[in-house]
């Protein structure tokens, strides 16, 4: 799901009760992953709220909601901007909207728009798998249906480089690019797997 | 036998063959499943009557001994009823956080209360997927 669809969605408990929303998403030092959410309070007026939610801490994750066991799941949000900062203090700590997608041939596919997760009831970590970057016009010529600055989704390697201006991404990401998230999942693990990564199932 | 048909039925007592009030609403108890009182209007005095005090669940009427069983809600009562604990018209959300729809209507067992299944638009939820009921939303298993 694109994580912008995250971003105010409900933090509910299994009793039901709605104890906060979502306010921004906290990647991992080296954007791979969702390390956790920062959070608000549930209403028009209310500000962010001195809790966080680490990732670890999340039961599900669905297009209506943010669920977790009970209030005591959330922690300081300290402890996830402590989770979000990579070991080393280098990174950009995720934030990679408006970066430019070069490949490692040094073409330019886009701008990020929107970062794609995903991740298995089951699994330990959501997992990044994708950028929707609005298309160059490089990229828009080889893709049908396609101009330039038109929404496409890009899928990613388990690990890449990251820095604040451009997000590395090999040549070949070029031929499983995607134009909507149904077969996107597919395109992940194909891609992965031409990579020779573990994939992850859809 | 659904929430809908109980609703409006006459609670009547078998000592005087009186009727002491009318169903208006019911106090789901989301850690049992199970319906633990029903809320009567027109009584003369008290508001609920535990569901274990109920005589008989009957397709006409619903019959209590006398009235000294229609009490006011102790504090374990308040605390599951009012609007927190209601759960017609409630989003239905399961753990996965998937919106289910909202709940329309109950079936109970009208022998002791349990829930047998949440009636939502279009589909039903069995009652022992119930994971809690709150401000926002009855939360359920994922399927």
């Amino acid at each position: 799901m694109r994580t912008s669809e995250v971003t105010a969605l409900p933090v509910v408990t299994l009793a039901g009760d709605d104890v906060a929303q979502v306010k921004d998403i906290a990647f991992s030092g080296d954007g791979g992953a969702v390390a956790g959410f920062t959070l608000a309070g549930r209403g028009l007026f209310s500000g962010p709220l001195k809790t966080g939610l680490l990732w670890s801490k999340v039961v599900g994750l669905g297009p209506d909601a943010v669920m977790i066991t009970d209030e005591s799941a959330l922690d300081p949000v300290d402890d996830v901007r402590g989770a979000a900062a990579s070991a080393d203090g280098s990174g950009s700590g995720g934030n990679v909207l408006g970066d430019q997608v070069l490949t490692d041939g040094g073409t330019d596919l886009g701008r990020v728009v929107d970062v794609i997760v995903q991740f298995d009831n089951g699994s330990s970590a959501c997992d990044v798998v994708g950028y929707e970057i609005e298309a160059s016009e490089h990229l828009a010529a080889k893709v049908s249906n396609a101009s330039n600055g038109t929404r496409l989704l890009v899928p990613l390697p388990d690990t890449l480089a990251v820095s604040g201006e451009h997000l590395m991404v090999p040549a070949s990401a070029e031929g499983f690019v995607s134009g909507d998230l149904a077969g996107f999942g597919a395109a992940v693990s194909a891609f992965r797997a031409q990579l020779g990564t573990p994939g992850e199932g859809v | 036998m659904q929430w809908s048909q109980l609703k409006g039925r006459k609670v009547v007592s078998t000592a005087t063959a009186d009727n002491v009030g009318k169903v208006s609403g019911f106090v789901l108890d989301p850690a049992t499943r199970s319906v633990v009182a029903l809320v009567l209007k027109k009584t003369e005095s008290g508001s609920v009557v535990r569901w274990g005090d109920l005589l008989a669940v009957g397709t006409d009427a619903v019959t209590v001994a006398d009235t000294t069983v229609i009490v006011e809600p102790d504090e374990t009562l308040e605390a599951l009823a009012g609007k927190r604990g209601a759960v017609l018209k409630k989003l239905v959300l399961d753990d996965a956080g998937q919106a289910l729809g909202k709940v329309t209507d109950l079936d109970l067992d009208p022998d002791t209360g349990s829930l047998r299944e949440l009636l939502l638009d279009g589909r039903t939820v069995t009652g022992d997927r119930l994971l809690g009921v709150g401000s926002y939303a009855v939360v359920v298993r994922t399927d």
